[in-house]
């Protein structure tokens, strides 16, 4: 056989290869994969949030061409891990798992959510087009992933913004939001401080908005972290303290009583004109457009997160959709078949547009949606300086939140010093963590 | 014999189904708290339930956490009760008063509202009234020229906030209860006593108050028990905080047990609870029964 003839036998091969794929592809349809599934109902749990509330709008038409009925039980999120854990360890009625970020390690240690290779292994269920390449790969492996496999897709997706009014600044003369965390508080912060007007407000509520939203995000900015590498507290460390003792001394630029802040009251702060900056999740962005829930109407303005030392670190949060263990094999199809629909390439625009938040890259380079949507750049360039351990994603955060949530509204409180406070949690913190096995090497030290 | 095994048959068939239904719905669950008690049951975890012994219990008798938060609850007990027993006492003597008619009816269906409501919606109620900017507590006193008063954001605001919200939910059930034991007294008693001498406090020291025990004896079992419990209204309206100001006892219980998911923990406390609300109902029922009976 001569190199000539050889050559021409690979292209060949390599053609009917390429010809076989496309027809596979073009051969695959929702309608076609869902046949054997028609009739199956899938239970899921939803949020009281505008990118869920888009979904639903969407739901008939996956409903129409599928014959799957998905029941949706809706609970603010307070409720969320709660019931989904006892509905998992009770293996109750759940068949697609809604994951925060911080219950991805819970979830997968546990067993109750299953990897996707399982479901891209299949050429009956898997979307030729699903381009798992195009999820922004932070926000992917974040939100889905957990001990190098991934189990989510990324659904309702979040980067911390600052979301400020634009008037108000200026007015007091500021060309635009503070660079640094340093100049909103040393700048920003006197001059929109007056007649009943604050320069910032940080929701810092006693739940996870204190953990998440307020204690983390001065954390990381700074330099700081929850744990050191070897997953000891470094809390106490010299770029944790900074970044605590900065959001006390912050606090003279809030309003009154921020530690009973929660999302919805800060967010009402900035539309009501109250305050002219806030920090919050991209997720809020219809709410304050909405003429009917906002006053700021075209003063509204959107920007990264301000920097700190440590660069910008912005707060990183969000949901993904996973296939529960628990569900029967068709159930678990049909739920791959519903998760790959509501978070596909094909959908995304109109997500974004019903109020939703993709993470696809592909849809923020569609020409004209950066400039429709005044969060789209911001948001972008947090989800490229995010950091995955924002919050540990590990089984035992659920434990640990709550005495972060505790200590950490005492700190703001001023009953305890950011010292004390941060003794408390790193001791109390580091006792979870010797009993979960970390330091007896039984689990590995993953966040 | 038929006879007897018939009556027993019956009595079977009239308690059988109460008494299985307190055994399902009361006494096991109970049993299943007294073992994960005594088993590290961490509902994340149930791979591994190792049984700990003492360890949950020596935990919480030794943590902080937890008696502050039981002091808390007892505070709010002695803070509110006594509020709630004179108010009720003020306005059941008001409503005892004759001559009132359809005012005395109106009154009474109007004290009904404040307990026939969900305890969950009274915190609602309390989280937008209370706010510091939008509430209509702090408009109110702004009328008398009070500058607005940061109730849910400080520490002893909300708890205050709290006390004033369970005194305002269950004043009326006090004067209900304790308006029933006023139409208990002989009416020809009363009236000869207040024939005998003009000093109101007389009449209720000597004439009255002897039929107000038996209702004030439950009054008081009822709000110790109903405050040991109290959790939708504080976790609605201040979700336990500021910090820990207002986390009384049974939010602690629900945080371990059902947000850090500790149940082993979490059902420690909860029978030490147990242990201590039993311990104070004997104390109640031995101090004020021995009244009754004199």
């Amino acid at each position: 056989m001569t190199w000539r003839s050889l050559l021409g036998s690979l292209a060949l091969a390599g053609a009917l290869l390429v010809t076989t794929a496309v027809s596979q592809a073009s051969a695959w349809s929702l309608e076609e994969a869902a046949k054997p599934y028609a009739g199956t109902e899938l239970e899921v749990v939803f949020l009281l949030r505008p990118g869920y509330e888009a979904a639903e709008k969407m739901l008939p038409e996956f409903e129409k061409a599928t014959g799957i009925k998905v029941n949706i039980i809706k609970h603010p999120y307070e409720n969320a891990l709660g019931e989904q854990v006892r509905d998992f360890v009770a293996n109750g009625d759940l068949d697609i798992a809604l994951i925060d970020l911080v219950w991805i390690g819970n979830f997968a240690e546990n067993e109750w959510i299953l990897p996707v290779d399982k479901f891209l292994a299949n050429k009956d269920l898997a979307d030729p087009d699903l381009d798992m390449d195009d999820f922004f790969p932070l926000v992917l492996n974040a939100f889905g992933g957990w001990d190098s496999k991934i189990y989510g897709l990324p659904f309702d997706n979040y980067s911390g913004l600052m979301f400020y009014n634009k008037c108000m600044l200026d007015e007091a003369g500021f060309a635009g939001p503070p660079e640094t965390w340093g100049d909103l508080k040393d700048k920003y912060g006197p001059a929109l401080t007056k007649n009943g007007k604050y320069a910032f407000a940080l929701q810092s509520k006693r739940n996870e908005t204190q953990s998440a939203d307020s204690f983390a995000r001065v954390l990381w900015p700074f330099g700081g972290s929850f744990l050191d590498a070897n997953f000891k507290s470094n809390l106490n460390s010299k770029e944790s303290q900074m970044g605590l003792k900065f959001r006390q001394d912050l606090m003279q630029y809030m309003p009154e009583g921020i530690v009973a802040y929660d999302h919805a009251e800060t967010v009402n702060a900035l539309a009501q004109g109250d305050v002219a900056m806030i920090t919050e999740w991209s997720a809020f962005y219809s709410t304050l457009t909405d003429k009917n829930t906002s006053k700021v109407g075209d003063c509204l303005a959107i920007a990264p997160e301000p920097k700190g030392p440590a660069g910008r670190k912005p707060a990183l949060g969000g949901f993904s959709l996973a296939v529960a263990a628990q569900a029967d094999e068709k159930e678990q199809a049909a739920a791959w078949l519903f998760i790959q629909w509501v978070t596909s390439k094909a959908n995304a625009t109109r997500y974004l547009e019903m109020g939703g938040v993709p993470a696809r890259q592909s849809v923020y380079k569609q020409p004209g949606i950066a400039e429709k949507y005044g969060f789209v750049n911001a948001l972008v360039e947090s989800w490229q300086d995010g950091v995955p351990e924002f919050r540990p994603r590990f089984a035992e955060w659920p434990t640990i939140t709550e005495i972060v949530q505790e200590w950490g509204t005492k700190i703001m409180l001023g009953e305890v010093s950011t010292e004390e406070g941060a003794k408390e949690i790193g001791d109390r913190m580091e006792k979870v963590l010797e009993e979960a096995g970390y330091y007896a090497g039984k689990k590995p030290l993953a966040q | 014999m038929l006879r007897y095994q018939n009556r027993r048959l019956t009595i079977f068939w009239f308690l059988g189904p109460a008494v299985i239904s307190l055994l399902l719905v009361g006494i096991a669950p109970l049993v299943f708290a007294v073992y994960t008690s005594f088993h590290r049951y961490q509902l994340t975890n149930l791979r591994s339930t190792p049984f700990v012994g003492f360890k949950n219990y020596l935990f919480v008798l030794t943590d902080g956490v937890f008696w502050e938060a039981m002091g808390r609850t007892f505070t709010l007990l002695l803070m509110s009760l006594p509020i709630q027993i004179a108010l009720g006492m003020g306005i059941a003597l008001l409503l005892h008063k004759p001559g009132l008619g359809y005012l005395r009816t109106l009154t009474r269906l109007g004290l009904v509202i404040p307990m026939a409501t969900t305890y969950a919606v009274v915190g609602l109620l309390g989280q937008v009234m209370f706010n510091i900017k939008y509430g209509v507590i702090n408009q109110l006193i702004g009328f008398l020229g009070v500058s607005p008063i940061n109730w849910l954001g400080d520490s002893t605001n909300a708890f205050a906030a709290v006390v004033f919200w369970d005194i305002w939910q269950w004043t009326p059930f006090c004067a209900l209860v304790l308006l029933a034991g006023l139409t208990t007294v002989p009416g020809e008693v009363e009236e000869a006593a207040k024939l005998e001498t003009k000093n109101w406090w007389k009449v209720l020291r000597h004439v009255q108050l002897p039929f107000l025990i038996p209702g004030l004896t439950a009054l008081f079992i009822l709000r110790t028990a109903d405050t040991l419990k109290l959790f939708d209204m504080v976790f609605t309206m201040t979700r336990g905080g500021p910090g820990s100001a207002t986390e009384l006892i049974s939010l602690l219980i629900q945080r371990v047990g059902f947000r850090a998911f500790d149940q082993g923990l979490a059902s420690a406390q909860a029978i030490i609870l147990l242990i201590l609300t039993i311990v104070l109902s004997m104390l109640y029922i031995r101090f004020f029964y021995k009244e009754v009976a004199q």
